[in-house]
């Protein structure tokens, strides 16, 4: 590479992919922090006994179709997060805005039933191992997905406040992103400690 | 700090306030990177201190001479926590903030706020921490919203850390100048991007944990015996293989100094990408054994033994493949370099990485194949004993604090605008490296034929008090060798914050052009220091050597 000269030449930041590139680290690093968490929960519930037979929820019993419909609420949310990004992308701030908030709604409502459930399966923190250990995990999932929230108002805002242009729709793109990541987050740990238990 | 000059901008960046308030709202990578540095260092100073009380405990088998029974298990658990989450991550880290936007040629970090708030939050969380142990709530305090507290300012300082990790390795990956790929990227850079993006999938494992601790402690504490179940699984973040990740950009710092010294470029490049990659990959893991099964002081043996050894052997091959490139670089330019201390300290700092690696490689496989009956009988894996102290002083004291001296020495022209005294700098090489060497030799030979306790999780107690452990004859004479060695690193650090005060602070030293040591990589095209804020004009790059590429250029010319 002897072709290049050490002149100083003006230069611009080009940053096109930096929050997309952020965003990811972001998801690897909370995927982490529930395989540590997750990680603690199988290896404590393996060791509290033979299963079947031991009564490892202390009498719990968990309202299924509520968490399922919860889960579906929140699946639902991520096809008109999708909604919204593909709107902005055609400049269709009509439609962007109408996603986000739909989103928006169906986040806070899975966040609803979500609490509905545990209220309704008496999931009293400090009551049991079990129960510690849901409400950690569960909490830990559900600060994800406020998080997700959080991000996908702001970047909304931030993308389609001004103009809708390819520089928003890189941020919206960014945020339904890790949008799609919390959902996932959800559900491993919904699988993990309500359904396989 | 002297103060760089401030830079106009014509592109509606905020300009830098250059007042002292300035400092609390800088979005300025060189800023925040400065307050990195100095705050780890002066952090390494009370967790040296503490450390050293630790030792002091450990020269009576019967007695705890200075932390007392109440005081060792917290004085143990801080000083460890200080010398990697307050001093070892975040001096590279600041490092890293300062050097990669210069030599990669973007204007700034990829987040500059978020590296800010990354900064405060981890001095805010640091802070706490601290006030939690006076107030006797590390694990094994008898404070318990204290220890609630402590598990907060732990997670603060996590999350604080992946902040400023993930500025850097955005930075790394997204705002290189065109034209300049991540194969030809400058070392340092290269390594300061492995070792964030392997700290965001490693130590957020801990948050996770952190999470369970903090509620089922402050609940109930259902599955923790009281709070001594907290460190047990947390203290993996202190141990290889986890610190292999932090030491990282310390091969960074390496193959930066020896090439320039050397005037050459590596033999291969992708080859010393790859070995560098190989040091931080495998470091990763070392939370499986700990956290999640809460074995960290069990026998290990069948499976585990294996990947231990793996992930020890891992780390020692890129490492030893690291060092022999630039070792070839070194003959290839067929003159003997110029000795300085940056050169002298980045060699012994790699060395003590090979070291420390073949280190954990023969106490894994001693081990693991019950070599001299370990592990059987009620003999203590070497693992269980101060062997371990021994190979995290030859990572944080040996490696960490050559790395850090061979640092600041090189870039101090680019961070402060003057070059530091050498002839203290290499008297200061010997005084860390002398105080490191007894303070491994100390523990190690310990641990090796005394058998004295690391630490025993559940009853601390018995880690200072260990006449019905061992014959502590000899221990006793072995941990007197680790104080002195810990004197004397204190020592060396005072002596590298005095060259600070007198280079920098009263302005003795030789005032630094723009490229001082001649060297290649791009941010010795800029002013020594750069101005602060985001500059008008950047260097356009196609290679991490243009200086390099220019002096053959014209060379070939003539």
């Amino acid at each position: 590479m002897t072709d290049t000269t050490p002149t100083l030449a003006s230069g611009d930041p080009q940053r096109p992919r930096a929050q997309l590139v952020a965003t990811g680290f972001a998801c690897a690093a909370c995927s982490m922090m529930m395989a540590g968490a997750l990680g603690l929960y199988m290896a404590r519930r393996h060791a509290s006994g033979p299963h079947p037979g031991h009564d490892w929820l202390n009498g719990l019993a968990v309202p299924n179709p509520q968490l399922v419909y919860a889960l579906l609420t929140l699946v639902a949310s991520m096809v008109t997060a999708h909604w919204a990004l593909w709107a902005s992308r055609r400049r269709d701030s009509a439609h962007a805005w109408t996603a986000i908030a739909t989103t928006l709604v169906l986040g806070l409502g899975f966040i609803n039933m979500v609490m509905y459930s545990l209220n309704r399966m008496g999931l009293e923190i400090g009551a049991g191992e079990y129960q510690n250990l849901a409400f950690a995990t569960t909490g830990l999932a559900l600060a994800i997905v406020v998080v997700g929230l959080f991000y996908l108002g702001l970047m909304g805002l931030r993308s389609l406040g001004g103009s809708v242009g390819q520089q928003g729709s890189t941020a919206l793109g960014a945020a339904v992103f890790f949008w799609d990541f919390a959902v996932l987050a959800w559900a491993v740990t919904w699988y993990t400690v309500y359904v396989v238990k | 700090m002297s103060e760089n000059s401030t830079a106009t901008t014509s592109r509606g960046v905020p300009v830098e306030d250059p007042t002292p308030f300035g400092w609390l709202t800088t979005t300025d990578h060189k800023r925040i990177g400065r307050l990195f540095i100095v705050s780890s260092m002066l952090f390494l100073v009370v967790g040296i201190f503490l450390d050293l009380l630790v030792r002091l405990d450990l020269t009576s088998a019967t007695d705890f001479v200075s932390l007392g029974r109440d005081g060792f298990a917290q004085g143990f658990t801080f000083s460890r926590e200080a010398l990697t989450l307050l001093f070892l991550i975040p001096a590279f880290l600041g490092v890293a903030i300062y050097m990669v936007p210069l030599q990669i040629g973007a204007p700034n970090l990829a987040f500059p706020r978020a590296a800010t708030a990354s900064f405060w939050a981890w001095k805010v969380s640091a802070v706490v921490l601290i006030g939690a142990y006076i107030g006797n709530g590390g694990p094994y305090g008898g404070w318990a919203n204290g220890v609630d507290l402590h598990l907060l300012a732990l997670s603060g300082l996590v999350i604080s850390l992946l902040l400023g990790s993930i500025a850097v390795a955005t930075t790394v990956m997204t705002m290189r100048s065109p034209g300049l790929y991540l194969d030809t990227t400058p070392p340092f850079a290269w390594s300061a991007l492995v070792s964030a993006s392997m700290l965001v999938v490693s130590l957020p494992v801990l948050l996770g944990q952190i999470g369970i601790l903090y509620i089922d402690h402050r609940y109930g504490r259902v599955f923790l015996a009281g709070n001594y179940g907290i460190w047990e699984r947390i203290d993996w973040i202190h141990r290889t293989p986890q610190l292999f990740i932090y030491v990282v950009p310390i091969l960074g710092v390496t193959a930066e100094i020896v090439l320039a010294t050397a005037k050459r470029r590596v033999f291969e490049p992708l080859a010393m990408y790859f070995t560098l990659g190989l040091v931080g990959l495998f470091g990763f893991g070392a939370w499986a054994n700990f956290s999640v099964t809460g074995e960290g002081a069990d026998i290990i043996d069948g499976l585990e033994g294996v990947v231990l050894v793996g992930l020890y052997g891992g780390a020692l091959l890129g490492t030893a493949g690291l060092l022999g490139l630039l070792g070839l670089a070194l003959i290839q330019n067929r003159k003997m370099p110029k000795v300085s201390t940056s050169l002298l300290a980045a060699l012994g700092a790699g060395t003590l990485i090979l070291f420390g690696a073949l280190y954990g490689l023969i106490g894994a496989a001693t081990d693991w194949l019950e070599i001299a009956g370990r592990g059987n009988d009620g003999n203590p894996q070497l693992r269980m004993t101060t062997w371990v102290t021994g190979q995290q002083s030859v990572l944080i004291y040996g490696a960490g604090l050559l790395g850090l001296l061979a640092a600041i020495h090189w870039w101090a022209p680019k961070i402060w605008g003057r070059q530091l005294n050498d002839l203290l700098g290499i008297l200061n090489f010997v005084v860390i490296g002398v105080g490191a060497l007894l303070a491994f030799l100390g523990p190690a030979l310990s641990g090796l034929f005394t058998e004295q306790p690391d630490f025993v999780y559940g009853d601390p107690n018995a880690t200072a008090i260990y006449a019905s452990w061992v014959d502590d004859t000899g221990a006793e004479t072995f941990s007197a060798i680790g104080v002195a060695g810990v004197v004397i690193l204190l020592g060396g650090v005072g002596l590298l914050l005095l060259n600070l005060l007198i280079s920098v602070g009263m302005k003795k030293g030789i005032e630094a052009d723009e490229d001082p040591w001649a060297a290649q990589s791009p941010e010795w095209m800029l002013p020594s220091p750069p101005p602060i804020g985001e500059p008008d004009q950047l260097p356009t790059l196609v290679s991490g050597t243009p200086l390099l590429d220019a002096a053959e250029a014209e060379e070939a010319a003539v």
